[in-house]
């Protein structure tokens, strides 16, 4: 009988355990997704108070831009996954240079474009968590003269302590994923080298720099 | 949304047979290469990358864009110049406006009634309230513009969508919204109209219009693309891939998919499985 009734306590016991244990995992990614609507909604305000300002002179928005993108945005993971395979096969200063690289292509061609979107006005629609990790936000920007919503999905990662972007998604076009198409063709294109992909990143920076109005 | 840009002549008599022609020389010149069978990684990227004819794609897309920079370009330039925003918007309207049998066909036979309703609702209210079309006043409703095509309804038949390619003047597609592009043609009742009251004219300027319409509204960025891409070519292909998913499913993605972790996918642009098409979809 004791034995019985010790069972049946250590059982029920279990049970509000484990329940007590889904509840506060459910409750973190509940609050991760809270987090991370958050992030994005700050992301987005900060962009219009930072980074609309075209007045300023090149250097300096670029600057701006660069310390924006790097505080919301993970480049180094994104990067890397845009290599893929291709990653592990290039040497440490390759990956390095890469990634130098990478940002600067991202800063450069995004410097004005990213500001010109900024202005709109972004309504966050909904967040998901996929994990314990990844949440992605749904929201929408408004244009003017009642042209349709632009969708634009945040695929956001904790690391950590640490909250960023990984992926932009507008109308279903992934960012990440098209640049992965593009830097890998030039990579299969130029006898599969990282040099060569890196040569080419290193033309196309040098360009946009110069195409960039004062 | 690069789809729309392809309208330019709609395959009839003489331009069927080119492009018939086209297509067939197409096949007939350089595949990629194959790559060594031995080589696993190798071999799924080439399968992945799904573009056996790509140096011939490649010779198409460089038609297309000197196409482009001679003609549709310049044309859009001016008319974003001459046009005001209002105007542009109006003839948008207008465009969508005469393509809603097309697009209520093709939400009947993909079984989405209440799409095709809401289709059927818009034709009335923006034919009449809206002046023949021009102004979206169903979309000022909440009863907002979606497109459809046979392509799409192909695609959620379960129909695979077969290798990339680029076709000369209209653009990047692949065998499904090619045959998807063939079909609309011939359902769409402003066709069948055209031909009956030898007012065929119309159907080749519609077109024009559509593609000069396309190139004006994405303008930027399709300047963007080309200016920031180190590969334009691919950039595009990819583009378009993600795109029509992106359509097929309707602008809905399944969570549970959308964030691969990093260096889970080893692929180049993937095209995707119908299953995970479908399970998009639903």
């Amino acid at each position: 009988m004791i034995i019985r009734r010790s069972f049946v306590s250590l059982f029920s016991a279990l049970i509000v355990f484990s329940a007590l244990f889904l509840f506060s995992d459910s409750a973190r990614s509940a609050s991760f997704e809270e987090e991370a609507t958050l992030f994005v909604e700050e992301m987005a305000d900060k962009a219009i108070k930072k980074l609309t300002d075209k007045t300023a002179p090149q250097d300096e928005r670029i600057e701006r831009f660069r310390t924006y993108l790097n505080t919301h945005f993970d480049v180094e993971s994104i990067g890397e996954w845009i290599l893929g395979r291709y990653w592990n096969k290039a040497t440490e200063m390759e990956q390095k240079e890469y990634l130098n690289l990478f940002e600067d292509l991202i800063v450069v061609s995004y410097v004005d474009r990213f500001a010109s979107y900024a202005g709109e006005p972004l309504h966050i629609l909904k967040s998901h968590a996929q994990d314990e990790k990844h949440v992605t936000v749904f929201s929408e920007i408004h244009q003017k003269d009642g042209k349709p919503a632009v969708r634009v999905n945040w695929k956001v990662e904790r690391e950590d302590d640490l909250i960023q972007i990984i992926d932009v998604v507008v109308e279903g076009i992934s960012l990440r994923k098209t640049l992965r198409s593009d830097f890998r063709s030039i990579i299969r294109s130029r006898h599969r080298s990282i040099s060569g992909l890196l040569d080419a990143l290193r033309e196309k920076t040098a360009k946009l720099r110069k195409q960039t109005p004062n | 949304m690069l789809n729309r840009l392809l309208k330019m002549f709609p395959g009839t008599g003489f331009k069927s047979q080119f492009l018939m022609l086209a297509l067939t020389s197409l096949v007939l010149v350089g595949c990629a290469t194959a790559p060594d069978r031995n080589d696993a990684e190798a071999v799924s990227e080439y399968q992945e990358i799904n573009d056996p004819a790509e140096p011939t794609m490649r010779a198409v897309f460089a038609f297309n864009q000197a196409l482009d920079k001679g003609i549709l370009k310049p044309v859009a330039s001016a008319y974003r110049d001459v046009a005001p925003e209002k105007f542009r918007t109006g003839a948008h309207n207008f465009l969508n406006n005469l393509r809603t049998p097309v697009i209520f066909f093709n939400d009947i036979l993909q079984g989405d009634f209440e799409r095709a309703i809401a289709t059927l609702v818009r034709f009335l209210i923006n034919t009449t309230a809206g002046i023949f079309g021009f102004n979206d006043t169903a979309g000022d409703l909440d009863l907002e513009f979606h497109d459809e095509d046979f392509g799409q309804t192909l695609a959620v038949w379960n129909m695979p969508e077969g290798p990339y390619l680029m076709l000369p003047v209209f653009g990047p597609s692949n065998p499904r919204d090619a045959i998807g592009r063939v079909v609309d043609f011939f359902i769409d009742p402003l066709n069948i109209w055209a031909k009956n009251a030898d007012e065929e004219w119309t159907i080749p300027t519609r077109t024009a219009l559509e593609a000069i319409d396309f190139r004006a509204l994405h303008y930027e960025t399709i300047e963007d693309l080309e200016k920031s891409s180190l590969d334009f070519y691919a950039a595009v292909r990819s583009l378009y891939r993600q795109r029509r998913i992106d359509e097929i499913n309707n602008g809905k993605v399944d969570p549970s998919t959308s964030v691969p972790s990093i260096g889970e996918f080893m692929d180049d642009d993937p095209a995707p499985s119908e299953n995970e098409e479908i399970s998009q979809a639903n």
